[in-house]
Formats: C-alpha cells, sequence, structure tokens
C-alpha cells in the first residue's frame, strides 16, 4: 500500500517544486495542477478515497479554477518573465537555507509505526464528521460565509481615491 | 443528534406562522402591496390559532403532557437541550394568547388602515414577531427558549411603544420600557442561571427538581431573583412606571402586548415555577402582599385618571397584582384562569376604546368619550361588556367567576390571607368605580363622530368575539381549574355574598361620580394621585438624574475632568515624583544614568530598520524562529 | 509510512520556500497551496495508518481553510492590484516603523 503511494509522491515533490521555480504563473498553476493531482493518487493509493475525490474536485477543480480567473490579469510580457527570473535568482539561497534548517528536525524526528489498519469507509468519515464534529463544521462553515462576504467587500469595484 | 419526531413536534408548528410573517413581512427586499402584506399578517396572526386548537384537542383526549426535543448537545457534565412543551399551564396560555393575537390583528387591519404601506409593514412585522415570541415563550420546555421568548418579547415592545418615530414621548416611553423592563430580566438571567449551575440541565422539570435540593437560603435568593423578573415584566410595585407611559403606542399594541398577554408573562412565569417558589413561603408572602398593594395601587390611581388608554393600564397594572395575590397564597390555578378572562375583557376594552377614540378624533381622554354610545354603538356595548367583566359583575360576567376563585383562595388560605382578602375587596370596589366612569360618560350626550364611517367587518368581528367571550367565559374558569389541577376551597356563604356586592357598591358610587359635578371636579384637582403618588417623579429625582450627573461628571461635560478614573494614577504618580524624586538635586552620578538611558536613542535606530514592513521578511522571521523551535525540540529530545 | 511524512514535510518546506523567495503576490499564493498540502498529506497519511476517520475529517476542514484562503487570498489580490505593484510585493510596506 505504501509502496504504491511513493511513485505519485515523488511525483507531487518533483511538481511542488516546479511550482515555486517557474517564470511564468501559467507554467506555474499547470505543475500546481499536476502536484495536487498526484496527491490525490497518493490518497488513493493510501486507500483514503473520500480524500482523493475530494481533492480532484475541490482543489484541482474548483480553487484552481479561480485562479485561473486571476491569471489572466497578470502581465506576461517577456521583459516582466525577465524580471521575475532575475528576481528569484537573487534572493533564493537565504530562504532555501532556512528550509533547510527547518527539514532537518522534521525529517529527524519524524516517525509513525505502521499498522496494518483497513481502509477507513466513507460512512464512517460522515459519521465523525456530523457527529462530535458537528460544531467543528459548523465553525468551518461560519469560516466559509465570512470568507465569502470579505471576498465581496474586497473584490468590490470602487473609483479610485 | 436529531431527536426522534413524535406527535408534540407539531407544537412548533404554533410560532412558526408568525416567524415566518415577521421574516416576510421584516426582511424580504422587496416591495409588497399593501393589500399582500395585510393578508400575510392576517394569515401569520391567525394560523397559530388553528395550530394552538390541535393541540387543545390533543389535550383533551388526555394527552396533555407531552415535550417535543429540538435539539441536544451535550457539554461537558451540563445538557443543553431545548425543547418545547405542551402541558395543562401552556395550553391554556398558549390558548388564550394565540385567540387574543388573532382578534387584535384582525382588529388592527382596519384600525390602522390609515397608515403608510411602509409603516403598515414595520407594524405587522413587529407584530407577528411579538406573537411568536410570546407563544415560543409559553411553549418553552427550556429556560433558554424561555428566555429567548421573554427578551424578544421585551425587544418588540420597545419598537412597537416608539412605533411612532417621530414623536419624542413615544420614543422616550420606549427607551423606558426597555431600560426598566432590562433591569428585570437581569435578575430573572439571574435567577435562571442559578437554576442551571444547580441543575447542570436546561430542562424547566429539571431546574424546579435542582431547586428543590438546594439549601433553604439558596432557594430563597433564586425565588426571589425569578420574583424580581416577574414584577418587572407584569409592571408591579416597584416597576410599575413604564405600563402607563407605555401606552403612547398604537391601540391594538396595548390592547396585545400591554394589557392581555405580554405584561400577563410575569404571572405566567410564576405559575411555571409554582412548585418552587411554593417551598419558599417567605416569598410567597412577598408576592401576595406585593400582589395586592399593586392591585389596591392600580385601582385606586385609575380612579382619578383623565385618559382611557392610561385607566386601562393601571388597570392592568392592578389586575396582574390580583393575580400574583392568587399565586401568592399558593392558588397558580386560579391566577391563570383570571388570567384567561382578563386578557379577553381587558384587550376588548381596548379594542373598545381605540374605536371609539378614533370615532373623536384620536382623542383618548375620557371626556373625549361622551356620545360615544350614540356615535358608536358597537363599540360602546363592548366597551361596556368589558366594564362590567373587570369590575365583575356578579354571575353574567366572566371577570366575577375568576375573580371568585382568586378572592376565595386568599380568605382560604388563612392568616394574613384574611387582611389581603379585605384589601382585595376594597380593590374590588374601586376597580368598578374606575370601569364604569367611562362608561357613564360615553352615555352623555357628545358631539358627532370625527370620521363618519361604520366600522368595517375586521373591527366588529373581534369586538363580537370577544364580547361573548368577557360574557361566557365565566363557563371556562371552572375547567380550566380542574385542568391545572387546582381546588376549589368551600367557602362560607357570607363571603360570596360580600364579593358580590363589592362590584355593586362601586357601580353606585360611580353612578354618583358621574352625576355630581362637585365630585368629579374633585376627582380631576387630585394630581398627585393622578399620576400614581409620583413615583415616576421619586425615580427621575433618585435614579436617572444622579446617573445623569454621573455621566456628565465622566465625561467631562461641564468643565470637569473627564475621565476621573484614569487621570487618578497619572494625577498619583506625579504627585509620588515631585515628593521623592524632585528632593534631590541632580549630580554626576545621574548624569551618568542619563548617558547611559541616551545609548538607547541609537540602538533602537538601529532595531527600527527590522521593521521593513514586507510581509516576506516577517515570514522569514516566523520561518526561521519555527525552524530554531524545532532544532532545539529535536536536539534534546 | 514514514516516506509519506518526509515527503508531506517536504513539499510544506517547498512551499514556504516559494513564499519567502518570490516576490510576486500570486506566486506567493501559488505557494500557500503548496504547504497547505503537505499537512493534508500528513493527516490523511497518518489517518491510513491507524485506520482512523479523523485523518480525512481533518482533510476536509484543511480544504475548507484552503477555499477561504483562496477566496480572500484572491479579492486582496485584485484590491492590492489597482493600488500597488503585485509583481514585486517588497515594494508594499506601509508598515515599515
Amino acid at each position: 500500500m505504501t509502496s504504491a503511494a511513493l511513485w505519485p509522491g515523488a511525483i507531487a515533490l518533483l511538481a511542488a517544486l516546479m511550482v515555486v521555480t517557474r517564470d511564468s504563473i501559467v507554467h506555474a498553476l499547470m505543475y500546481l495542477v499536476a502536484m495536487l493531482l498526484a496527491l490525490a493518487a497518493v490518497f488513493f493509493a493510501l486507500g483514503a478515497g473520500f480524500a482523493g475525490a475530494l481533492q480532484i474536485l475541490i482543489y484541482a477543480g474548483a480553487i484552481v479554477a479561480v485562479f485561473v480567473f486571476v491569471v489572466m490579469t497578470v502581465d506576461s510580457t517577456p521583459e516582466a518573465l525577465a524580471r521575475e527570473k532575475a528576481r528569484l535568482r537573487r534572493g533564493w539561497r537565504g530562504p532555501a537555507l532556512l528550509v533547510a534548517l527547518l527539514l532537518l528536525p522534521l525529517f529527524g524526528g519524524v516517525g509513525i509505526a505502521v499498522g496494518n489498519a483497513d481502509p477507513v469507509p466513507v460512512k464512517a468519515i460522515g459519521a465523525l464528521l456530523f457527529g462530535p464534529w458537528a460544531i467543528a463544521v459548523e465553525l468551518a462553515s461560519f469560516l466559509l460565509l465570512a470568507a465569502l462576504l470579505t471576498a465581496r467587500h474586497l473584490a468590490r469595484w470602487e473609483e479610485k481615491p | 443528534m436529531i431527536p426522534a419526531l413524535t406527535v408534540y413536534h407539531l407544537l412548533l408548528l404554533v410560532p412558526a406562522p408568525a416567524l415566518a410573517a415577521f421574516m416576510v413581512l421584516g426582511l424580504a427586499p422587496v416591495f409588497l402591496h399593501r393589500r399582500l402584506v395585510m393578508l400575510i399578517a392576517l394569515a401569520g396572526g391567525t394560523a397559530p390559532l388553528l395550530a394552538m386548537t390541535g393541540m387543545m384537542g390533543l389535550c383533551l383526549t388526555g394527552q396533555c403532557r407531552g415535550v417535543a426535543p429540538i435539539f441536544t448537545l451535550q457539554v461537558g457534565t451540563a445538557i443543553v437541550d431545548l425543547a418545547l412543551l405542551l402541558d395543562p399551564l401552556s395550553m391554556i396560555t398558549g390558548m388564550t394568547v394565540t385567540l387574543i393575537g388573532a382578534c387584535v390583528l384582525i382588529y388592527s387591519i382596519d384600525y390602522m388602515a390609515g397608515a403608510k404601506t411602509a409603516d403598515l409593514r414595520r407594524f405587522f412585522a413587529l407584530m407577528n414577531l411579538f406573537l411568536a415570541a410570546m407563544l415560543a415563550m409559553v411553549l418553552a420546555g427550556d429556560s433558554i427558549v424561555y428566555f429567548l421568548g421573554w427578551e424578544m418579547m421585551g425587544l418588540c415592545s420597545f419598537f412597537l411603544i416608539a412605533y411612532n418615530v417621530f414623536s419624542d414621548p413615544a420614543v422616550a416611553a420606549g427607551r423606558k420600557a426597555f431600560i426598566m423592563s432590562r433591569i428585570a430580566d437581569a435578575l430573572l438571567l439571574g435567577g435562571l442561571l442559578l437554576l442551571f449551575i444547580a441543575a447542570g440541565s436546561v430542562r424547566i422539570d429539571a431546574l424546579i427538581a435542582a431547586g428543590l435540593a438546594l439549601p433553604e437560603g439558596q432557594r430563597t435568593v433564586i425565588a426571589l431573583l425569578l420574583l424580581g423578573g416577574a414584577l418587572g415584566k407584569s409592571a408591579q410595585l416597584p416597576f410599575h412606571t413604564w405600563l402607563p407611559s407605555a401606552m403612547a403606542g398604537p391601540t391594538p399594541v396595548s390592547a396585545l402586548l400591554h394589557s392581555a398577554t405580554m405584561v400577563a408573562a410575569g404571572a405566567y412565569l410564576m405559575a411555571r415555577f409554582a412548585p418552587l417558589l411554593a417551598a419558599s413561603p417567605d416569598v410567597m408572602l412577598v408576592m401576595a402582599v406585593g400582589g395586592a398593594l399593586t392591585a389596591a395601587f392600580g385601582s385606586m390611581t385609575a380612579i382619578f385618571q383623565s385618559d382611557v388608554k392610561r385607566l386601562l393600564a393601571f388597570s392592568s397594572i392592578s389586575q396582574i397584582g390580583f393575580m400574583l395575590l392568587a399565586l401568592g397564597v399558593g392558588a397558580p390555578a386560579a391566577a391563570m384562569a383570571h388570567f384567561v378572562t382578563h386578557a379577553l375583557f381587558k384587550s376588548l376594552l381596548f379594542l373598545a376604546a381605540g374605536d371609539i377614540a378614533h370615532s373623536a378624533g384620536d382623542d383618548t381622554s375620557i371626556a373625549a368619550m361622551k356620545g360615544a354610545a350614540s356615535r358608536r354603538p358597537l363599540a360602546f356595548a363592548a366597551f361596556t361588556i368589558g366594564a362590567a367583566s373587570l369590575s365583575g359583575l356578579p354571575l353574567v360576567t366572566a371577570g366575577w367567576w375568576s375573580k371568585e376563585e382568586v378572592l376565595d383562595a386568599v380568605l382560604g388560605s388563612g392568616g394574613a390571607g384574611r387582611a389581603l382578602w379585605v384589601l382585595a375587596l376594597l380593590t374590588a370596589v374601586m376597580t368598578a368605580i374606575y370601569a364604569f366612569r367611562p362608561v357613564l360618560i360615553a352615555l352623555k350626550p357628545g358631539p358627532v363622530d370625527a370620521h363618519p364611517h361604520t366600522p368595517g367587518l375586521a373591527t366588529r368581528i373581534p369586538l363580537v368575539l370577544l364580547g361573548f367571550g368577557s360574557l361566557t367565559g365565566g363557563l371556562l374558569v371552572g375547567p380550566v381549574i380542574r385542568l391545572l389541577g387546582g381546588v376549589h376551597p368551600e367557602m362560607p356563604a357570607y363571603s360570596v355574598v360580600v364579593a358580590a356586592l363589592a362590584p355593586l357598591t362601586g357601580l353606585a358610587i360611580s353612578w354618583q361620580l358621574s352625576r355630581s359635578p362637585q365630585l368629579a371636579d374633585w376627582l380631576a384637582a387630585r394630581r398627585l394621585l393622578r399620576q400614581g403618588l409620583q413615583i415616576d417623579v421619586l425615580y427621575q429625582a433618585w435614579f436617572v438624574q444622579p446617573f445623569q450627573r454621573l455621566v456628565d461628571r465622566l465625561s467631562g461635560v461641564h468643565g470637569t475632568t473627564p475621565d476621573p478614573f484614569g487621570a487618578a494614577p497619572v494625577t498619583m504618580m506625579l504627585w509620588l515624583k515631585r515628593q521623592l524624586i524632585d528632593r534631590f538635586r541632580s549630580d554626576g552620578f545621574d548624569s551618568g544614568w542619563m548617558a547611559l538611558a541616551g545609548t538607547a536613542t541609537p540602538l533602537w535606530a538601529v532595531a527600527r530598520r527590522s521593521q521593513s514592513g514586507r510581509a516576506r521578511d516577517a515570514v522569514m522571521a516566523l520561518a526561521g524562529g519555527t525552524a530554531g523551535l524545532l532544532l532545539l525540540g529535536w536536539m534534546t529530545a | 509510512m514514514t516516506a509519506l511524512f518526509w515527503l508531506a514535510a517536504a513539499l510544506f518546506g517547498i512551499g514556504l520556500f516559494g513564499m519567502m523567495a518570490r516576490r510576486s503576490l500570486l506566486f506567493q499564493l501559488l505557494s500557500m497551496e503548496v504547504m497547505l498540502a503537505g499537512p493534508a498529506l500528513a493527516f490523511v497519511a497518518a489517518g491510513a495508518a491507524r485506520g482512523d476517520a479523523q485523518g480525512q475529517g481533518m482533510f476536509v476542514l484543511i480544504l475548507v481553510l484552503a477555499a477561504a484562503e483562496v477566496g480572500i487570498g484572491l479579492s486582496l489580490y485584485l484590491r492590492l492590484s489597482r493600488i500597488a505593484d503585485v509583481s514585486d510585493v517588497d515594494t508594499i510596506s506601509d508598515l515599515k516603523g
């Protein structure tokens, strides 16, 4: 089960690297889709079919679609791309060092006892979400509503002051 | 999480139509035609009556004890379970409220015909919201729904008193009602919360059981808090002053909220928690004495009124005093019977008075009633029936039967009961005096109709219906008391005769008053008594003005230092500095310290550069900090 | 299974790198999606390892969080793009001390 998950996992890792290093936002977005789909494959391989389906539907489907709309507003002339490239080239060492420092303890410290567990049925997830976690789901709905109102308020067209 | 549905979940249908009507009228962002507004309001106002009638049918077939759970949430050891409750008490109160509510809303269609559409919509939205809130409170099976309904009623009351938003007195009256009932509501909330802490549940039966298990002292405190809430909502002494001012609202509002239903909610509260209160004899005595005093005070003040609506307001205060008196002597059944009949005849009186005032050019003074008998015969007949029922003319009126139950319960309670009984009899005499004063004045010839139009069907139906109820409602008193598990004490014959003579005496005195102009002048000259012993003025002088002075002082309006609390520490530190530091002269040691302190400025300039204002730098700092913590944790693990 | 957690940590790290190294606001938002994918994977993997539904339950909540974040982030981006140079967030530093 785990080994089947590692191949798409590797693809996700590569795609993620590509996302943060591309000059063109459209390329980065395509790699993001690839990464999300690869992660969905990882979820399926782990037996978490529900999470995988949601990943494809909502993440790769809806959230990325929203990005696509916004990408249309971006300046993508060759000069802009060159500027982007120059900026990344100038300042990648510091962040890379910081991330390496952060990952070192994470890689060293993480470990989990592997059990032979059965895949979780979707019914159990539903029972969890609408049973003991009902309050959390309600709070999540509050969050979404607040985000909706905020987004509407922020994106409203106004005369420049 | 979702409880199984039972037949008692039909209880949800009782407040739901009124709430739905409120939502459409109050919140729908579309223009509604005038007729549609009236239609929606009417549907929302009458559908609860139908639903409640169904529940009464359920009740009368013997299934009169049921709970409809709505929502359950377990938090630690405490259980929050909202529920509606059907029992004889809520059934009888709910029936009364829905009936009066339907009648008043039908009447309002005609009465408010002169209002602009937007005002009409606001009025009906609030009336429907009130109805929903009151029904939620009546049918509540837990303290949360109960308190929610209770507070919503107060809010609607505020908005409806201040319905005429361009009239300063109306807005001031609304604010007064709101603030005074807030004070009492805080007491009620305190009582309910203390019970909740003891019970760990919000169900009313659990609250009562837990309250009974508490030690004597705590139980008394809780009972007193609940009593305080009831006194405020029911405008009893010493909270009574808001109700006469509340008459600034439209007449249907006065009929529904400020006489028949909402103000009687205090009596309902006491009846709901009757077992708990019965265990605190001292509180019961306070309630009985307070009720009797309020009854006497209200009816005495009502005699001196020159305005019909204010007269009826003091009459409501007095009649609810009767209910609390009955509750105080341990006869909740008699109190609720009086609640039912009082709701019938008092709303009738208000509706009839509103129609008569319409015909006199919206003049609500008693003098303006002259000639009402010929101008509006139906309204006059209705008012007469209402007045007869209010004063309790023997045998033929509903008021007599329920008042008789109250009086018998008081006399039967022994001890202080005899003194209270005498006081209550005096009150009954005074009740008849003030009740018939407008009637006898209306008989005199007067000016012709200011709005010569025949009242429509919407005016006539409620008047006839309620008038019929005010006469024959006495037949209900016996069944109501049996249903509530009350017993009628065996009384000596003399008490019945004396009680029957009391209203007749009052009627005779009222007759004398109307025939003798000197007496009428004497009445009119008693300003102190007309203003209810000027308790309002005392409140103004004792509470309102000192509070305003305090606020003015704190805000520095009159040239005083603003915010004295904030200024006090500064003044103190300055004083300390003068006392301790200024006494020493500066020397080299001081200069050294100052030089050291001076280096802080360049250091600050360096540190300030880290605040670049750039989001990326903040992220880097976060990442660096997290990495550091993780490394620390990993290496020390 | 441990490799999956390494993968999750690496995804988070890559996203964080993007957050810090990129100066275009839109790239930073994309990097944030990558960052969120890391914990999501960790939760699902842990849930799968233990046979517990709570892993995927947390995933649903993260999904909601991501949706809210994208909504607000992109509307902020659109708003900012009218008044500032969003291709270089370092120019937006009005909070400078």
